[in-house]
């Protein structure tokens, strides 16, 4: 049986066309991908993401446990701010990939893809052995909202929100009157908010967005645009771009592996020596030469010569051209701006390797 | 009369419109379009290409996925609308006279046709 959010039947009312993502019937365009993407760059979009899991881990060692499951130095997380990790399997592989908030003096809130909820909660179950913790499975109590655009903050200010939060910060605060613990993160490129609220206000303030946003230009968008959003913005989809099979220096995510953490981790060993020695593949920008779109599995050829797999592709509305994210063998030729094949229906098509992210971010805030 | 009543459909959202010399036009119809969303992306036969009843003679890709397009009656390509290659955002404004997809001499016997259903009764069994 298909979940719903606590916002289903306002899309079904609103026109969207529904699919099932992992598990969850959720609206996957409510127009066009293409002119909700471009309402995000331009002006503000409003998604629900209530699929997403919520996990609040406390207890007097979650410190302690944090760091032995993340590469993150969670010792360097302070209150009220948040940083996005990985949850690594013993081989360094990806079990998720998790925003970890710090909401309290030995209270932290994991932000998880919808897909991988199950897993994470019983990979952290059994790696809590030995710790004074508590780990609570509290996705269900709450809905998720993200505003995101340059005009989001003006949004969220005319609607009451008073706080002054750098991004990748998380407060309590209040929006037309509901408490809602308010983050300043998205996964589109653009500055924005996401805000965590129990579920019987969902309905209400889905509907007071929308409407105080009219004069932002403000639309409902659904899953198609938060995918094309995220890959402009080269961001990485779990299940596409991540798995158990890739770590995250294969993954260009060494910039979240701190070479410097004393603490053990699951996957450290495996990690660091990557760090050190370099990886077999490694995940690429491609940008396609002409109009086809390269896509989730396509293979990748340099020189006749099967060099690695496509995990994402689409088309880019900002940039008018076709872009794919693909692991490819870590060759310093093929990696900087090589022109190599996608295999398209049995033709191959040339795309260059290009730079991550594909077009520029605005989501970083500094008050 | 609209050229909605003078086509017929297929299962998989193929439709085909007699002309006046006896060749068919081919496209998709606009609930397959609709159902797709924006049209980013499309990939047409070579002219003289025969295709079967069934088979794939083409791709159209919606920002999300690629989907392939399926012949309703085999026949023999004609034509192709080289301008929805060009603007196969074309297809969202129109399928019937703007974005069609390629023009057929038709290969197989009438019975090919028993399976396709007027734009009425296509539309009725979407219900």
């Amino acid at each position: 049986m298909t979940k719903e959010t606590f916002l289903h039947d306002k899309h079904v009312k609103l026109g969207a066309k529904m699919v099932d993502f992992a598990g969850w019937h959720m609206p996957v365009q409510y127009t066009s991908i293409i002119d909700e993407h471009n309402t995000v760059r331009q002006n503000v979009g409003l998604f629900d993401v209530s699929h997403m899991g919520e996990v609040i881990v406390s207890g007097n060692d979650v410190l302690e446990f944090l760091n032995s499951v993340v590469p993150q130095d969670i010792s360097k997380l302070a209150y009220e701010k948040a940083v996005y990790c990985q949850l690594p399997n013993q081989e360094g592989g990806l079990i998720d990939d998790l925003i970890i908030y710090k909401i309290g003096i030995l209270e932290y809130l994991i932000i998880c893809n919808a897909s991988r909820i199950d897993e994470d909660v019983n990979w952290l179950a059994r790696n809590s052995k030995g710790y004074d913790v508590r780990i609570d499975n509290v996705s269900h109590k709450y809905s998720l909202l993200a505003i995101q655009g340059p005009k989001a903050d003006a949004l969220m200010r005319k609607m009451g929100l008073n706080t002054r939060q750098d991004s990748f910060t998380i407060k309590p605060a209040k929006i037309s009157r509901i408490k809602v613990m308010a983050s300043r993160t998205g996964y589109t490129g653009e500055d924005g908010y996401e805000i965590l609220f129990e579920n019987k206000y969902a309905e209400f303030l889905w509907d007071r967005i929308l409407d105080q946003g009219r004069e932002f230009g403000i639309k409902p968008i659904g899953l198609g645009a938060r995918d094309t959003l995220r890959l402009e913005a080269g961001l990485h989809l779990y299940g596409n771009d991540l798995d158990e099979n890739t770590t995250p220096i294969e993954a260009g995510l060494s910039w979240s592996v701190p070479k410097d953490k004393i603490a053990n981790y699951n996957g450290k060993d495996v990690i660091m020596s990557q760090i050190a020695n370099g990886t077999q593949k490694k995940l690429v920008g491609l940008k396609m030469l002409d109009k086809s779109i390269a896509r989730h599995e396509y293979e990748v050829y340099f020189k006749g010569e099967k060099v690695g797999t496509v995990t994402s592709g689409a088309p880019s509305p900002v940039l008018g051209a076709n872009i794919a994210m693909a692991y490819v063998k870590n060759d310093k030729e093929i990696c900087t701006g090589a022109t190599v094949q996608v295999m398209i229906r049995e033709k191959l098509h040339d795309a260059v390797v290009v730079k991550r992210p594909f077009v520029c971010k605005h989501n970083k805030v500094k008050i | 009369m609209g050229i909605e009543e003078k086509v017929l459909c297929s299962k998989s959202h193929e439709f085909i419109l007699k002309n006046d010399n006896g060749s068919y036009t081919i496209g998709l119809t606009d609930y397959a379009v609709d159902q797709l969303g924006d049209i980013v992306y499309l990939e047409l036969p070579e002219v003289e290409s025969e295709f079967k009843k069934g088979e794939t003679f083409a791709t159209v890709e919606s920002v999300k996925a690629a989907s392939e397009i399926y012949m309703p009656i085999s026949g023999k390509v004609l034509e192709v609308n080289n301008s929805a290659v060009d603007s196969p955002e074309i297809l969202n404004e129109d399928v019937w006279e703007k974005g069609w997809l390629i023009k057929i001499e038709p290969t197989g016997d009438s019975t090919e046709k028993d399976d396709l259903m007027t734009y009425n009764d296509y539309k009725a069994e979407l219900e």
